[in-house]
């Protein structure tokens, strides 16, 4: 990804958009049962376009603005996030993006993997009430949930971000030599 | 070249992992009113309006999803429902005695004209944000210390008790609510049962548990719980006596007797929430706020 002032004021607008739309949109659906978690599955879709060090830093702001909007302790989602964005980013640079359910299929793992990760900090640092095992049917139904929402989102955010994108350059028509007074007739 | 680009790779993840770290360790071990959390409070207060605008336009979507969820749910528990249904009319002997009960009830919450509690002024927020994992049950609303909130005030709705403001800014205000790890509220089970601490389960959004009970006390469903509004000294409890929060699901004696604790539905659809009252201490609620709840002159 070729990094220009207007490509990082576009991440950044991506950024603020998928938080706010986290926090008054998708927090407050229920889909299946469980609540879409936008923000891992959009970091996924930077790192994959950015590589490691562009997933590793929107993954950090990411969370960052959560949790100054929610309010909450500050870098536990940063944390967890800046590990989602890296790991996609390492996943681009070591392979080809050849079939179309990569993306999804990122987002799934690696939100399902952010979501054990965050139950893992949480626990670390102290819960003071008993933990259902549905805990654990939650996180799934998000990575599942992720699987969904990185189909339509993973080619939007592509298409934001094209004119960083190296094999995003648009390519030139192939112009076939012509002949003056021949015809293909 | 690759060599370096590792390099610089590697740096990067590390110096945002040890950023991240020192970034949570400060925000523990600094007080409410450190640096951290006034920046943080700096980037709420910016975020605020934009939040309630999005809030706002996005109202329709949100709708359109309840909507389709409704259905899809509403389609699986047609037949519970009408199980549910023939129950019920067994029951409906027993609510008219519970009518009774509910009106006495209402006279002990004395209810103020502004529809305050216990002497509180109430103020009428709306919900704007919320948090999306299950370890946060939190909301944000769209009022603050401007317009009278104050920290710890608690927040109701005309169902019951939704929780408490445990943060506020100028112009919004964080309510942590009773399903997240860090409440607890003292509870009493009515008419004459136990009093106990209401706490949550994470992960169960729809379900509270009454803890600490007495061993030898006798609770059954459908019991209400109310706040139970202690006083000792010069302490008092965050929550006034009387605040509805839920009633008695399940109550086997066997877990009343291991665990001392019964299961207790809230009221409120915690997952539902527009509109909420916070109830502030008396004055506190400014002319902003009267304005809002149609109190003006």
């Amino acid at each position: 990804m070729i990094l220009t002032w207007q490509i990082v004021a576009r991440i950044a607008l991506l950024l603020v958009a998928a938080v706010i739309l986290q926090l008054v949109l998708f927090s407050e659906i229920s889909f299946l049962g469980g609540t879409p978690a936008l923000l891992p599955v959009m970091v996924v879709c930077l790192g994959l376009l950015g590589g490691a060090v562009v997933g590793a830093v929107c993954g950090f702001a990411a969370g960052l603005l959560l949790d100054s909007a929610l309010l909450q302790t500050l870098g536990v989602t940063s944390l967890v996030l800046v590990a989602v964005g890296y790991l996609a980013g390492r996943y681009r640079e070591s392979f080809e993006i050849s079939n179309p359910f990569v993306p999804p299929g990122l987002a799934a793992g690696l939100t399902l993997f952010g979501g054990f990760s965050f139950a893992a900090i949480q626990l670390m640092l102290g819960v003071d009430a008993p933990v259902s095992v549905l805990v654990v049917r939650e996180v799934i139904l998000q990575s599942i949930l992720g699987f969904i929402l990185a189909i339509p989102l993973y080619p939007a955010v592509r298409w934001v971000l094209r004119p960083a994108l190296v094999e995003g350059t648009p390519r030139r028509r192939r112009r076939f030599p012509v002949t003056l007074g021949a015809s293909s007739r | 070249m690759y060599r370096k680009q590792v390099r610089r790779r590697r740096a990067v993840l590390v110096l945002l992992v040890i950023v991240s770290l020192i970034l949570l360790s400060t925000h523990f071990s600094e007080g409410s009113s450190g640096p951290l959390h006034g920046i943080q409070r700096g980037v709420a207060t910016i975020l605020g309006p934009i939040e309630e605008g999005a809030d706002r336009a996005l109202k329709p979507v949100r709708d359109m999803f309840d909507w389709f969820g409704e259905t899809f749910e509403a389609r699986g528990e047609n037949e519970e429902y009408q199980e549910e249904i023939a129950d019920l009319r067994e029951r409906v002997a027993e609510a008219e005695s519970a009518v009774g009960e509910n009106r006495q009830f209402r006279k002990l919450l004395q209810l103020g004209p502004s529809g305050g509690i216990d002497g509180r002024e109430a103020v009428t927020a709306r919900v704007i944000a919320r948090s999306p994992t299950v370890w946060y049950s939190t909301v944000t609303i769209d009022r603050g210390s401007s317009s009278g909130l104050d920290t710890d005030d608690p927040v109701i709705t005309g169902d019951g008790l939704v929780g408490r403001v445990t943060e506020t800014t100028a112009g919004i205000a964080k309510v942590t609510l009773i399903t997240d790890h860090r409440s607890a509220v003292s509870a009493k089970v009515l008419p004459d049962g136990p009093s106990g601490v209401i706490k949550p389960e994470v992960g169960e959004a729809g379900e509270l548990l009454l803890d600490f009970i007495e061993e030898d006390s006798d609770v059954e469903e459908d019991q209400m719980v109310v706040t139970a509004g202690w006083r000792a000294g010069r302490l008092t409890s965050l929550f006034p006596y009387g605040i509805e929060i839920g009633n008695v699901t399940d109550a086997t004696s066997d877990e009343q007797e291991t665990y001392q604790r019964v299961h207790v539905r809230p009221f409120v659809d915690l997952r539902e929430l527009d509109y909420v009252r916070v109830l502030t201490e008396p004055g506190n609620a400014g002319d902003e706020s009267r304005a809002a709840n149609g109190e003006a002159g």
